[in-house]
């Protein structure tokens, strides 16, 4: 298993991946340009060109396969299948205000009472049963500092269950991350952990 | 390069070039004007009410698609009609004179209807508690309908007068080259890869097609309740494969014209149609990482969608990407604006895709779906990677050979629009990386760490180099405008 942070938090990592990608695309351009005016046969810089690409084309595909394999180790849909969770939360994403409450519902969506803010036991393997009263929503849980660190889609008709633990006591914050009209940047709530 | 069309075609031809570009050069910074005030609004520098922020986002997101993918069509139309095959001249017209209703309606629908559901429609939003007039809704449906139906006809008109020519859609993918019997007519690049783009073009317009009539049934009779996750899946199959063709067919012509700069030829072997038979396959599922975050969504398909995203990189760089390169290493080519764009756009097409490769990894998308790293990165590739590309179309069309050397104002021009695209876009990933939500109007509402401050500061910066990106574009279209309307009566 991957855990959640290594060092970093995961979008600093994918930042900084993306930022050394970008730097070794321009220093390859930069290094075309400069050397453009060197003078070769066609067919003997093609070829040398040509005789990196074979090496280029099995790293890359031998970098595939272990990432694909590392990468998708951990995937965010049957954690609720494989591990057992302490307990359960019902949330409904409603234009425009997040409903909550403890353990299963029978009602349906449209019908669901609950509040946007909730308390929940630290380190406890929590499921967040997430709905939708009408149009497309996302559940996004960030951390006090301001990082994402779990989201799902709130649909209608669908139940998306996400599992997560909160290792940290205090303050963490939903956002609504899919669009949903006109209060969409306003649909917020919070959770506390004890 | 001679033509196969006698001087009076091709003449007509070269006319309906000139309208296309055109209509691309004024379309376009009016779209880069409507994402100039998006950026001032989330900064705190304008004010605009909600909905006009997000029917603006409508438009600018639909317009780009649409104008991008419109403008590569008609471009690759000349190239082909030129070059390899006859196109009929009424029938672009035509198919030209359809997008441009289609285009009016839908400004007409957005900047004044109202509507306001994003580029994506996504179902059932337009219906449900909508704050903008139901006739809006209905509106848009039709200027979709109709620019679908145009980009269908004129894509059918393409892989039709192709498959003529070249003997069929197995020709046309470059079977025979992949077993091993080379035609004595050798296949031109930009056949092939219309072809690789254009028929998955005609699915997703087919499914484009299919919900937009799902969304007249819906207004007509709103009792109506379809599948909101089916409906998901056909959305962004139209979208991806649209924004993801349009890059594969401008390619196109990097393949035809930069040999012509290089001195050296670039054409279809082996290689080159087994990657592009394989990106044929990527383009129809990659599409499948935009609902990553849906856990409703059968989970194969999620492994699918990872898989055929890392896969696309692949063909991409191997064979185009290292194509380039070997274009242009050692090869005493003269920077003159075409081959100088057609290589910063290869740059900005990596730096994009890279970044979206990142994206597609199920295990970073969970922190970063729906972030700004979204717009990020197709920003990037379209704004530093297609836009160049089609610069580069523009300018080699509109220079004569002779005069290319000399073009201090272009070369002024792009570099300040350079600057102004990489800051605007540094910007947008920084959002992403600070877990800043993408389609906010304002961030005022987030009280979570610093989110809302980091965002609005960006967002002011961002505004700066969208203005740079507007000058630049300017200074370009000083020698730009007039050469390209010469053309007209050459
Ligand atoms: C200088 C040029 C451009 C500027 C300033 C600009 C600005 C923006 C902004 C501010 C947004 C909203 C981001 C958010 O979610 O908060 C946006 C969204 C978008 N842009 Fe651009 N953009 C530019 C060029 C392009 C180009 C070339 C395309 C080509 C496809 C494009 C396609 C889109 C799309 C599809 C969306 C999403 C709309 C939606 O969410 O419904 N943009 N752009
Ligand atoms: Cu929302």
């Amino acid at each position: 298993m991957i855990p959640n942070n290594l060092f970093l938090s995961i979008q600093t990592s994918a930042a900084i991946v993306s930022l050394l990608g970008a730097i070794l695309v321009v220093c390859i351009v930069l290094f075309i340009i400069g050397t453009s005016s060197v003078d070769e046969e066609k067919h003997q810089a093609k070829g040398k060109v040509y005789k990196l690409r074979v090496k280029y084309f099995y790293g890359l595909m031998a970098a595939i396969v272990l990432l694909l394999f590392f990468t998708m180790q951990t995937l965010p849909y049957f954690k609720h299948k494989t591990t057992r969770s302490d307990e359960v939360v019902t949330v409904v994403g409603a234009q425009w205000a997040w409903k909550m409450d403890h353990g299963t519902t029978e009602v349906k969506a449209k019908e669901f009472e609950g509040l946007n803010d909730i308390t929940l036991p630290s380190n406890k393997v929590i499921q967040f049963n997430v709905m939708s009263a009408d149009v497309n929503h996302n559940f996004a849980i960030y951390n006090d500092k301001g990082d994402i660190v779990a989201q799902t889609q709130a649909m209608p008709n669908y139940t998306n269950h996400l599992q997560y633990t909160f290792e940290e006591r205090g303050e963490y914050h939903i956002l609504c991350l899919e669009y949903c009209g006109m209060a969409h940047a306003y649909m917020t709530g919070s959770i506390h952990i004890e | 390069m001679t033509s196969i069309l006698n001087p009076t075609e091709l003449k007509q031809q070269r006319r309906l070039l000139v309208i296309w570009c055109i209509t691309f050069l004024i379309i376009f910074p009016f779209l880069i004007s409507l994402g100039l005030m998006m950026r001032m609004n989330q900064g705190g520098l304008a004010d605009l009410p909600p909905n006009t922020f997000y029917s603006y986002m409508t438009m600018h997101g639909l317009g780009m698609a649409g104008i991008l993918f419109s403008i590569t069509l008609g471009a690759a139309n000349y190239l082909i009609s030129s070059r390899y095959v006859k196109l009929k001249i009424g029938f672009q017209y035509f198919v030209y004179f359809l997008i441009l209703i289609g285009f009016l309606t839908l400004i007409f629908a957005t900047i004044i209807g109202g509507f306001a559901a994003g580029w994506y429609v996504l179902y059932p939003l337009p219906f449900i508690g909508a704050s903008w007039p139901a006739w809006s809704t209905a509106l848009t449906t039709v200027s979709l309908i109709v620019l679908g139906v145009a980009w269908l006809l004129g894509s059918m008109h393409v892989l039709l007068a192709l498959a003529k020519r070249y003997g069929g859609f197995s020709r046309l993918m470059g079977w025979n080259y992949i077993v091993g019997k080379t035609p004595d007519e050798p296949l031109p690049p930009m056949a092939m890869i219309a072809t690789v783009a254009l028929v998955p073009a005609v699915l997703s317009f087919l499914s484009a097609a299919v919900f937009l009539v799902m969304f007249l049934f819906q207004y007509f009779e709103p009792s109506l309740a379809f599948d909101p996750l089916f409906m998901k899946n056909m959305i962004f199959f139209f979208g991806h494969v649209i924004v993801n063709i349009t890059m594969y067919l401008a390619v196109g012509w990097v393949y035809t014209l930069l040999p012509e700069y290089s001195k050296r030829d670039w054409g279809v072997d082996r290689i080159f149609a087994i990657s592009w038979n394989g990106s044929f396959i990527f383009i129809i599922f990659a599409y499948l990482h935009h609902l990553y975050m849906d856990f409703a969504q059968p989970s194969g398909l999620q492994f699918a969608g990872q898989i055929a995203s890392y896969l696309s990189a692949v063909p991409v760089t191997v064979v185009t990407m290292f194509g380039v390169i070997g274009q242009l290493y050692h090869s005493k080519v003269k920077w003159t604006m075409v081959p100088f764009v057609f290589l910063l756009g290869t740059m900005g097409w990596a730096i994009g895709g890279f970044a979206a490769l990142v994206d597609s990894t199920i295990y970073v998308n969970k922190v970063l779906h729906n972030t700004l790293w979204v717009p990020a990165h197709f920003h990037t590739y379209m704004l530093a990677g297609v836009v160049l590309y089609i610069f580069g179309f523009l300018y080699y069309f509109s220079t004569p050979e002779a005069e290319r050397k000399t073009e201090n104002y272009s070369k002024l021009g792009i570099w300040i629009y350079l600057i102004g695209v990489y800051g605007f876009l540094l910007m947008f990933y920084l959002g992403g990386m600070n877990s800043v939500p993408r389609r906010y109007d304002k961030y005022v509402g987030i009280t979570v760490g610093d989110v809302q401050s980091t965002g609005m500061l960006l967002a002011r910066i961002a505004a700066y180099f969208v203005m740079a990106i507007l000058a630049g574009l300017l200074v370009m279209y000083v020698s730009l405008i007039t050469r390209i309307a010469k053309k007209f009566n050459e």
